[in-house]
C-alpha cells in the first residue's frame, strides 16, 4: 500500500482519499436507506465516484462512459420508473426467518474481513504495471479499447448484442399484454354503447331503501327485488346481516 | 500356482450365452406381453428354466468330455478405454457348471411348484417374469467370465430379490424387508465395486485369469484390501454375520421366492464369489481367518436363534443363515475344504428347497398360517408333504447316511484341523453347531408334524395338488442321496479349479469326528423329540386356542422344562435380543439416520431467496477461507 | 483500424455458434412477420434446422485444434477449438435438438405447456381465459439463444468470453422458467429466485475475474496457467481469484452449498425446461469448469484440490441423503441432479486423467434426463402434471410402457449394469482412481448406493403398488415428446451395452488446448 502511495502522484493520493470513502458509503447507504429513491441516488453517488476512479486510472473513456451510461441513463431510468411506481412504497423490512439478519451480518462481515486481510496482504507485495501505452501518450486509450474489442474480444462483443436482445424480449413478455381484438376507436365505443340491449345511460346507484350507499349494495325496484344492472361485474354483491344493518347508536339519543 | 488360462469354447458350450438367454427372453415376453400372458405366461416361464435346464445338462457331459475343463467365450467390448478392457465375457468351467446345473434344476422344480402355488395370485404372470428375471441373472453371475460380468448378475438378483420380496407390497411387513434387503445388498454392492475398483488400479484389469495370475505380485496391503472387500459383498449378499438380519425378513415374500433365492441359489452367491477369488483368499491368512471367524459365529447365531423362533419359514431361514455359515466356514478353511463348501452348498440346496417347498405346502393347507405352535399331527392328513419334509429334516441334521452326513461331517472335521487352539474353538463351534440344528429343526419337524393338533378352528388341512406335491417328492429324494452320491465325485470334478489338495489331519481324526458328530445330533434330536412330542403350551392363549390338547399331558413335561426349555430358551431370547438390539438396530438405525438426516437437513431448504443466497455466501466464505488457509501454511 | 488487419478469422470453427444465434434472431423476426397460428411449425423448424446444421458444422471441425481467432499466427484466447470443447458442442446441439422437441409438444395438454401472455396477471380471469390459448412461440429463439451461450460457454478461452458466455446462457434460462402455464406463480417465484441468485453468483465471478486479472496480467486462462507458475504477483491474488470463480461455477453446476436453488427452479419451471436445464445447463457448466480448472488453474491445483474436494463429498452424500425423502418426482430428479454434479466435480478435480470420462457421463446423463423428465410431462391429472409420487402407484398396471420405460431410466439414473449410467459411473471412477482420488470414489460408490434408494422405490411404486381408482392419466405423446422419450431411452440402453464408440470419441477429444 505505501509503496503504491509513493507511486501515485499526490494530487492521485488526494482524490482517492476524498472520494473513496464517499463511494463506500454510498455502498453501504444504499443497502441501508429505507426509501427506494434514497438508495438510488446513493448507488448514483457511489457510481459518479467510481468514474473519478478510472479517469485517474488514466481510463478516460471508461469513466466517460461509466457517467454516460450508469449514473446518466440507466439511474434515471431507475427513479423513472421509482417515480412512477410512487416513491412512497417501501419494501417491509420485517424479518420472518430465525436467524437470517444475524448470520448474514456475521458472514457478510466475515468475507469482508477475509478479503481485505487477503487484499492488505496482497497489496503490499504488488509490483507496478509498466506504463501502458496511452499513459504515455504511444496509442489512446479509444484506440487501445477499440483495437481490443474488435480483435481479442470480437466475439462476445457480437454476443453482448445477444444478451441485450433477450433483456428486451424479456421485458417485452412479461411486461406487454396484448389488446385483444383490433383497434377500437370511439364511433365503435359509441356503436356498442348504443347497440340494442345496452342501456345507455349510467347504472342504477344504490336504491332508495338501501341500508348502505357502498357499490356492494344492489339497488332496489320499486317491488323489493334487486335492480340486475346495479350488480357491478367485478364487486360481487353482499347481503348485509342483521347486525350490520342494525342503528349504530350514532343518532346522539343516548349519548 | 501354475499360470491359469481358460481354453476357448467350442461345439455345444459355445452356446452357454443361451443359457442365460432363455430366461431372459422368458422374463422379456411375460413382461412386455401384458395380462395377454396371463393365461399362459407361467408355462413359458417353466419351459424357458426346462430348457435352460436340459441346455446345463448337455454342456456339463460336453464339459466332461473335454480335456481341458474350461470354456471361455468372449461375447462383445463393454468398454474399452486406452488399457482397459472389459468384455462381456462368458466361462463355462467345473465350478460354473455346478451352479448352472443347481441353478436351473432346483429353479425348474420350483417354477414347477409355483405354478400351483401362485395359482390363485392375480400377479401369477409377474411373478414368473421376475422369477425368470432372477435365473437369468442369477445365471449371468455364475457364469461370468471376469469381476464385471459377475457384479452385473449380482446387481440383477439383488434387483430381482427386491423385487420378489417386496411382491406382496400391501403387506407393510413385505415393504419393510424389501427396504431391508436392499440396503444390506447395497454394502454388498458397494464392497464389490470397491473391490473391484482396488483390482483395477493394482493389476488393471478384472479378468479371473489376470487376477489370479497377477494376485502373486500383489502388496500384502491391496491382497488384504481385495478380500476384505470381497468378504463384505459376499457376507452381505449370503445373509453372513453381521449382515444376516435381512435374510429371516425376507421370509414376507412368496414361499418359493424363498425357496429359490433365499435358500437354494442367491444366498450362495457369497460361497460362489469366494470359491471363484479362491487365489486371493489362499494369498492372505488374515483374510482366511476373517472368513472362518465369520462363518463359525453366523452358523452358531443362525442355530441359537432358530432354536427360539415360531414361525416356520423364519426358523428355516435362521436355518439358511446358520448352513451358509458352515459353507464360509469351508471356504474360508481353503485347501481340499473348498470342495467341501461347494457340496454343502449343493445338498443345501436340495434339501433346503425340499423343506421350504414343503413348509409352502404346510401353509398351503393351513390358510397361511405359518406359527408351528398352531400345527401338530398334521402327518396323517399330508402324507406325501410329511415324508418329503423328513426326508429334508434328516438330511439336515446330518445323520448318517443322509445327505448332511456327507456333506457336514467333512467340514467339521477340517475345522478341527485347523492349527492350533484356532483349530479346537473353530472345530468346537462346528460341532456345537450340528447339535444346535438337530435340536431345532426336530422342534420344528416334531411340532408341525406330531404331537396333539393345535389347528385353529377355521382350518381344514388337506394334501396339496400334484403339481405341488412333485416337485417336493423329487426334492425329497434329492436330499436323502445327494450327499452321498456326489461327495467325492464332485471333489475330482473340481480338481481343476481348485487344484489337488490332501486331507488334513489335525487334532482328532475324521473317524473321531463323524462319531462325536453323530452323538451330539442324536443326543439334540431326542431332547426336542423329548421336549415338543406332547405339543407346547408357550401359546398366548387366545379364543381360538382349541381345547383339545389334554392339560394332563402338558403337566408331564413341566420337569423337562423347567431342566432343559427354561435355560435354552434364556440362551435363545438373549441372542434374539442381541439381534434385534444390536444388528438389526445398526440396519434400521442407518436408514433412520439417513431418512431423520434428510428432513432434517430439508428444514434449511425454507424457500426464501434470501436464505439460499445465505448459503451461497456462507460457502463463498469457507471457499475463500480454505484457500487462504493454504496460503498461511 | 490498421492494428486489426492481421486478424484472422476461423469462420468454420465458429459456424456452429454463428447460425445458432443467427437462427435465434431469424427467430424473433419471425415472431413479427408470420401470423399467430403459423408460428409453431416455423419456429420448431428453424430451431431444430438449425441446431442439426450446428452439429454438422461441428463435425466438420472435428480434429481441429487451434483458437478462432489468431493475430498473424499467434492465437487470441477468447474462442479455443479443441477436442473437449468440440465433443461438448456437438453433445449440446444434439440434446438441444431433443429439447427443443419437447418444448415444441402441444398434444399432451391443450396448447403446451407454456403460457401465452406471460404479462397476464396470474390466476385473474384473463389468465384463465388464456389457458386454452396456444403457448408463445417467443420460447425458441430463446432456447437458442441460450444454447448458442452455452456452446460458447464451453469453448470459451478466456475469463472475459466465458461471462458473457455465461450471461448469454442464463438470461434466456431465467425467462424460460417464468413462462408456465399451469401454477404460474410458483413458476415465477423459480424464475425470479434463479435470476437474484443467478445475479449473485454473476457478482462473485465478476470479482473473481478482476482478482486473476491483478494476479496473471490477463484473463486468457492459458496466460493465467503460466502465470501460476512464474508470476511474481502475490500469490493471494490468485487464490481470492480461484475462489470468487469456483463460487460462481459451482453454483451453476449446483454443488452444495450452492445447490439450493435446484429443487426450486427445477420443480417450479415447466418441465421441458426443466429438462433443458437437467441436461444441457449442466454439460455446458462442467464444461466450462473442465476448461478453467484444466487449462487455467492446473498449476495451482495443489492449492485448490482440498476445498474442491470437500465441496465434491459434500455434493454427493448430501444430494443423495436429501433424494431419499422426496415425495415429488421433479424434486426428486433434481436432487439427483445435485448428486450427479458431485460425481462429475471428481471428474474435474482428477483434472487431465478424467476429461474424457467426464465427458461421456455428461452426454450419458443428458439422454437420461430430459427423457425422464419427458416422461413426468406425460403423466397428468387432468391438465396439471401429477409430480407427486404417490400418484404414480400402480402405473404399471394402468400403462405398461410408460412405466417400463421409466424403469429403464430409473435403473439407469441408479446405476445398475447394462445401462449408461452403470458405464459412465464406472468409467469416471476407475478414471478418478487412476488420478489416485480413491478416498473420492469411495465416497462416490457409497453416495450412489444411498442413491440408488429413492429410485428403485419409484420402480416398485410403478409396478408392484395396487393404482389408486382416480390413478392419473398417461397422455399419449405426439411424435415430438414421443422422439423425446424414444431418443432418451434408446441412448440410455446404448451406451449401456456397447459404450465403446463414444468412448473412444472422447478419448480422442480428451485433451485441452494449451495444456
Amino acid at each position: 500500500m505505501i509503496e503504491l502511495a509513493q507511486a501515485a502522484s499526490t494530487g492521485e493520493a488526494v482524490f482517492f482519499w476524498i472520494l473513496a470513502p464517499i463511494a463506500l458509503g454510498g455502498a453501504v447507504g444504499l443497502i441501508l436507506a429505507r426509501s427506494a429513491v434514497h438508495a438510488a441516488l446513493m448507488l448514483a453517488i457511489t457510481m459518479m465516484c467510481l468514474a473519478v476512479f478510472y479517469i485517474m486510472q488514466a481510463a478516460p473513456f471508461l469513466g466517460f462512459v461509466q457517467i454516460m451510461v450508469y449514473t446518466g441513463a440507466i439511474m434515471m431510468l431507475f427513479l423513472f420508473v421509482l417515480m412512477l411506481f410512487g416513491r412512497d412504497s417501501k419494501d417491509s423490512m420485517f424479518e420472518t426467518l430465525r436467524g437470517q439478519r444475524f448470520f448474514a451480518i456475521c458472514l457478510g462481515i466475515g468475507l469482508a474481513a477475509l478479503l481485505s486481510a487477503g487484499l492488505a496482504r496482497a497489496v503490499s507485495g504488488m509490483t507496478m504495471a509498466p506504463e501502458a501505452p496511452w499513459a504515455t501518450g504511444a496509442q489512446s486509450n479509444v484506440e487501445a479499447i477499440a483495437e481490443a474489442l474488435f480483435s481479442t474480444y470480437l466475439f462476445p462483443f457480437e454476443v453482448v448484442s445477444g444478451v441485450l436482445t433477450v433483456a428486451a424480449v424479456g421485458a417485452l413478455m412479461f411486461a406487454h399484454v396484448a389488446k385483444k381484438g383490433g383497434h377500437r376507436g370511439q364511433k365503435e365505443h359509441s356503436r356498442e354503447r348504443f347497440a340494442p340491449g345496452v342501456y345507455p345511460g349510467p347504472r342504477p346507484g344504490p336504491g332508495v331503501f338501501a341500508t348502505s350507499d357502498s357499490t356492494a349494495t344492489p339497488a332496489l325496484r320499486p317491488d323489493g327485488s334487486i335492480e340486475p344492472a346495479s350488480l357491478s361485474e367485478y364487486v360481487p354483491p353482499r347481503q348485509l346481516t342483521a347486525a350490520e344493518t342494525a342503528p349504530k347508536h350514532t343518532e346522539g339519543r343516548e349519548g | 500356482m501354475d499360470e491359469i488360462s481358460y481354453a476357448p469354447a467350442s461345439g455345444l458350450l459355445a452356446l452357454s450365452w443361451a443359457l442365460i438367454a432363455l430366461p431372459a427372453l422368458g422374463a422379456a415376453v411375460l413382461l412386455l406381453a401384458g395380462r395377454r400372458a396371463d393365461k399362459w405366461g407361467h408355462w413359458l416361464g417353466v419351459a424357458t428354466i426346462g430348457a435352460a435346464f436340459a441346455l446345463a445338462v448337455g454342456m456339463f457331459a460336453s464339459l466332461a468330455g473335454l480335456d481341458d475343463k474350461s470354456a471361455h467365450l468372449d461375447l462383445f467390448t463393454i468398454i474399452s478405454v486406452g488399457d482397459l478392457q472389459i468384455e462381456a465375457s462368458l466361462l463355462f468351467d467345473p465350478l460354473s457348471a455346478i451352479f448352472c446345473m443347481l441353478i436351473t434344476g432346483v429353479g425348474l422344480l420350483i417354477h414347477v411348484y409355483a405354478v400351483g402355488y401362485m395359482a390363485h395370485d392375480p400377479g401369477r404372470r409377474k411373478f414368473f417374469a421376475y422369477f425368470n428375471l432372477f435365473a437369468a441373472a442369477m445365471l449371468v453371475l455364475v457364469l461370468g467370465g471376469n469381476y464385471f460380468m459377475t457384479f452385473v448378475g449380482w446387481e440383477g438378483v439383488g434387483l430381482a430379490s427386491y423385487l420378489l420380496i417386496a411382491f406382496w407390497q400391501l403387506k407393510p411387513a413385505a415393504a419393510t424387508a424389501g427396504k431391508k434387503a436392499f440396503l444390506t445388498n447395497r454394502v454388498a454392492d458397494v464392497g464389490f465395486l470397491l473391490a473391484m475398483f482396488t483390482m483395477l488400479g493394482a493389476l488393471g484389469s478384472l479378468d479371473f485369469a489376470a487376477v489370479f495370475n497377477g494376485a502373486a505380485t500383489l502388496s500384502t496391503g491391496a491382497s488384504l484390501a481385495i478380500g476384505l472387500l470381497l468378504l463384505a459383498a459376499a457376507c452381505g449378499k449370503s445373509g453372513q454375520f453381521p449382515f444376516q438380519t435381512w435374510l429371516p425378513d425376507a421370509m414376507e415374500g412368496p414361499t418359493p421366492v424363498s425357496a429359490l433365492i433365499h435358500a437354494a441359489t442367491m444366498v450362495t452367491a457369497g460361497v460362489y464369489l469366494i470359491a471363484r477369488s479362491h487365489v486371493i483368499f489362499s494369498l492372505n491368512a488374515d483374510v482366511q481367518t476373517a472368513v472362518v471367524v465369520v462363518g463359525a459365529l453366523t452358523l452358531l447365531f443362525g442355530a441359537i436363534v432358530g432354536c427360539a423362533k415360531d414361525d416356520i419359514k423364519r426358523v428355516l431361514a435362521w436355518s439358511t443363515v446358520s448352513q451358509i455359515g458352515y459353507m464360509f466356514l469351508a471356504v474360508g478353511l481353503g485347501g481340499a475344504a473348498f470342495a467341501l463348501g461347494i457340496i454343502h452348498l449343493l445338498a443345501h440346496g436340495f434339501f433346503k428347497a425340499g423343506l421350504f417347498l414343503g413348509s409352502g405346502s404346510v401353509m398351503h393347507a393351513m390358510n397361511d398360517q405359518t406359527d408351528i405352535r398352531r400345527f401338530g399331527g398334521l402327518w396323517r392328513v399330508m402324507p406325501l408333504t410329511y415324508a418329503t419334509f423328513a426326508a429334508g429334516w434328516l438330511a439336515i441334521i446330518g445323520l448318517f447316511p443322509f445327505s448332511g452326513f456327507w456333506t457336514k461331517d467333512p467340514i467339521i472335521a477340517t475345522a478341527f484341523a485347523r492349527e492350533g487352539w484356532q483349530g479346537w474353538v473353530v472345530g468346537g463351534a462346528a460341532l456345537l453347531g450340528a447339535a444346535l440344528t438337530a435340536f431345532y429343526m426336530t422342534r420344528l419337524f416334531v411340532l408341525t408334524f406330531h404331537g396333539p393338533k393345535r389347528w385353529t378352528e377355521d382350518v381344514h388341512p388337506h394334501e396339496s395338488p400334484a403339481i405341488m406335491t412333485g416337485p417336493l417328492v423329487l426334492l425329497g429324494l434329492g436330499s436323502l442321496a445327494a450327499g452321498g452320491l456326489m461327495a467325492s465325485p464332485v471333489t475330482t470334478w473340481l480338481t481343476p479349479v481348485f487344484g489337488e489338495h490332501h486331507e488334513a489331519h489335525g487334532h482328532l481324526s475324521h473317524m473321531q469326528v463323524t462319531v462325536a458328530t453323530t452323538i451330539v445330533v442324536v443326543l439334540g434330536a431326542a431332547l426336542a423329540w423329548l421336549l415338543f412330542r406332547g405339543g407346547t403350551d408357550e401359546v398366548p392363549r387366545a379364543a381360538s386356542w382349541p381345547v383339545r390338547a389334554a392339560r394332563a399331558d402338558l403337566g408331564g413335561e413341566a420337569v423337562n422344562r423347567g431342566v432343559f426349555e427354561r435355560p435354552s430358551r434364556l440362551v435363545a431370547g438373549v441372542s434374539v435380543a442381541v439381534d434385534a438390539r444390536g444388528v438389526d438396530g445398526i440396519v434400521n438405525g442407518l436408514s433412520a439416520a439417513i431418512g431423520g438426516t434428510s428432513r432434517r437437513l430439508l428444514t434449511m431448504q425454507t424457500g426464501f431467496v434470501r436464505s439460499y443466497a445465505l448459503s451461497i455466501l456462507s460457502g463463498a466464505v469457507i471457499v475463500v477461507a480454505a484457500l487462504m488457509v493454504v496460503v498461511v501454511q | 483500424m490498421n492494428e486489426a488487419q492481421g486478424l484472422q478469422i476461423d469462420w468454420a470453427g465458429l459456424a456452429p455458434m454463428i447460425i445458432v444465434f443467427a437462427a435465434a434472431f431469424g427467430g424473433l423476426l419471425v415472431e413479427a412477420t408470420v401470423p399467430r397460428a403459423r408460428r409453431l411449425p416455423v419456429q420448431v423448424a428453424l430451431a431444430v434446422a438449425a441446431l442439426a446444421a450446428a452439429f454438422i458444422a461441428v463435425v466438420l471441425n472435428s480434429g481441429k485444434n487451434a483458437a478462432a481467432f489468431a493475430i498473424e499466427g499467434t492465437g487470441l484466447g477468447s474462442v479455443v477449438l479443441d477436442g473437449p470443447g468440440l465433443f461438448l458442442q456437438g453433445t449440446l446441439a444434439i440434446l438441444a435438438i431433443v429439447a427443443v422437441l419437447l418444448l415444441a409438444e402441444r398434444r399432451t395438454t391443450r396448447g403446451g405447456d407454456f403460457v401465452a401472455e406471460a404479462a397476464v396477471v396470474a390466476d385473474s380471469a384473463a389468465d384463465r381465459a388464456q389457458q386454452r390459448e396456444d403457448g408463445a412461440t417467443e420460447i425458441f429463439p430463446l432456447t437458442l439463444f441460450a444454447v448458442g451461450g452455452m456452446m460458447m460457454f464451453v469453448t470459451a478461452g478466456d475469463l472475459l468470453t466465458m461471462f458473457v458466455a455465461l450471461e448469454m446462457l442464463s438470461l434466456p434460462l431465467y425467462l424460460l422458467c417464468g413462462l408456465a402455464k399451469r401454477r404460474r406463480l410458483i413458476s415465477q417465484e423459480a424464475a425470479l429466485k434463479y435470476f437474484l441468485l443467478g445475479a449473485f453468483a454473476s457478482a462473485f465471478y465478476v470479482y473473481g475475474m478482476a482478482m486473476l486479472y491483478g494476479f496473471a496480467g490477463t484473463v486468457d486462462l492459458a496466460g493465467i496457467n503460466r502465470a501460476g507458475v512464474s508470476s511474481g504477483q502475490p500469490r493471494m491474488f490468485l487464490y481470492l481469484g480461484v475462489a470468487m470463480i469456483a463460487v460462481a461455477l459451482l453454483f451453476k453446476a449446483a454443488a452444495v452449498p450452492f445447490h439450493m436453488w435446484t429443487p426450486d427452479v427445477y420443480t417450479g419451471a415447466p418441465t421441458p425446461v426443466t429438462a433443458l436445464m437437467a441436461a444441457c445447463v449442466k454439460v455446458a457448466a462442467f464444461g466450462g469448469l473442465l476448461r478453467v480448472f484444466n487449462v487455467g488453474l492446473a498449476s495451482s491445483a495443489w492449492d485448490w484440490h482440498l476445498i474442491l474436494t470437500i465441496i465434491a463429498v459434500a455434493t454427493m452424500i448430501g444430494g443423495a441423503i436429501f433424494a431419499v425423502t422426496q415425495r415429488n418426482i421433479k424434486r426428486l430428479l433434481a436432487y439427483s441432479s445435485i448428486a450427479n454434479a458431485g460425481y462429475l466435480l471428481v471428474g474435474v478435480i482428477a483434472l487431465g486423467d478424467a476429461v474424457g470420462q467426464t465427458m461421456f457421463y455428461l452426454a450419458a446423463y443428458g439422454f437420461t434426463v430430459i427423457a425422464a423428465f419427458a416422461v413426468v410431462s406425460l403423466v397428468r391429472d387432468g391438465d396439471e402434471e401429477a409430480t407427486h409420487l404417490a400418484r404414480w402407484a400402480g402405473l404399471g398396471k394402468k400403462s405398461p410402457a410408460t412405466a417400463v420405460v421409466f424403469t429403464v431410466l430409473m435403473l439407469a439414473l441408479a446405476g445398475l449394469p447394462f445401462t449408461s449410467g452403470f458405464t459412465a459411473k464406472f468409467s469416471l471412477f476407475a478414471a478418478a482412481l487412476q488420478a489416485d482420488e480413491l478416498g473420492l470414489v469411495i465416497v462416490g460408490v457409497v453416495s450412489s448406493a444411498i442413491l440408488a434408494f429413492p429410485y428403485l422405490k419409484v420402480v416398485v411404486l410403478l409396478w408392484l403398488n395396487e393404482p389408486a381408482p382416480d390413478a392419473p392419466t398417461v397422455n399419449l405423446p405426439s411424435p415430438m415428446a414421443g422422439t423425446v422419450v424414444a431418443a432418451g431411452v434408446a441412448a440410455t440402453i446404448l451406451l449401456g451395452v456397447a459404450p465403446g464408440p463414444l468412448l473412444d470419441i472422447v478419448d480422442q477429444a480428451s485433451v485441452f488446448l494449451n495444456t
